[in-house]
């Protein structure tokens, strides 16, 4: 759970990043008409996001999410900026329950007083 | 009763998951007419075209798997569930009895104390177990 946390937060930053750069690019690309940088992050962009996909969806089966967050954190990768937003929100409302959650684990419960 | 552990699939043909059903048909099939798409570019000379051309086959794969395993997640926890929904309805058992009412004696009221009590771990094991079933679809 806590590596497959790390993972999903480690290529929804780097995704995000290499998207922003690639956006940026592509609007450079309107002055410059540098194909060759576009299509190289934009590849790149294509594979991370495969890797991303391998990691976020292991993690939003392990936090139980519903179906349309787990498409929403899924499709994050393809939209600008879009998986901060997504990260933020699940770590907050998902992923730092459950691992407070694991870490109280099965704790002892309180005895009844008799 | 019999009849309530059969119609388990039953919740795959209401038509929320009907309706997630034909998006991922439809999506599934989007994706491949796209790698479709970028293969006749990619053989018209389109260069970078070959990279979506695998892309996009791999994307509907992922969206087959996904769904395959969302749809079994669906089907694993009802075991531990549905007692779990009727022991949420039993702490009871688990606050402690009065200190005063003590009809039995000493022996009786320790074993009924330890029931109570093994019955309140077993009930915080099974919600721990099945945590979320209920916070996921709805």
């Amino acid at each position: 759970m806590r590596i497959n946390v790390i993972l999903y937060r480690v290529m929804a930053y780097v995704t995000g990043v290499i998207l922003i750069v690639l956006c940026a690019l592509a609007i450079g690309q309107v002055w410059t008409s540098d194909g060759a940088a576009v299509n190289a992050v934009g590849t790149v962009h294509g594979l991370l996001y495969i890797v991303y996909l391998i990691v976020s969806y292991p993690l939003t089966r392990r936090l139980r999410l519903a179906v349309p967050a787990t498409i929403a954190v899924l499709l994050a990768g393809t939209v600008p900026v879009m998986t901060f937003v997504v990260e933020y929100r699940i770590r907050h409302r998902y992923i730092e329950p459950a691992l407070a959650q694991q870490d109280a684990g099965p704790r002892e419960a309180p005895r009844p007083v008799a | 009763m019999p009849g309530s552990q059969a119609p388990r699939w039953r919740f795959l043909i209401t038509p929320k998951w009907l309706a997630w059903h034909l998006i991922m048909v439809a999506s599934v099939a989007g994706m491949l007419a796209l790698g479709d798409w970028q293969l006749h570019r990619a053989l018209a000379g389109n260069g970078l075209s070959w990279a979506y051309t695998f892309e996009w086959p791999i994307f509907a794969v992922f969206g087959v798997v996904f769904w395959a395993k969302t749809i079994r997640d669906e089907f694993r926890p009802p075991v531990s569930a549905t007692p779990g929904d009727e022991a949420v309805a039993l702490p009871a058992g688990a606050v402690p009895a009065p200190a005063g009412a003590r009809p039995d004696g000493e022996g009786a009221e320790v074993d009924a104390e330890l029931a109570a009590y093994n019955a309140y771990l077993a009930r915080l094991h099974g919600e721990v177990k099945g945590h979320g079933r209920w916070h996921g679809l709805r």
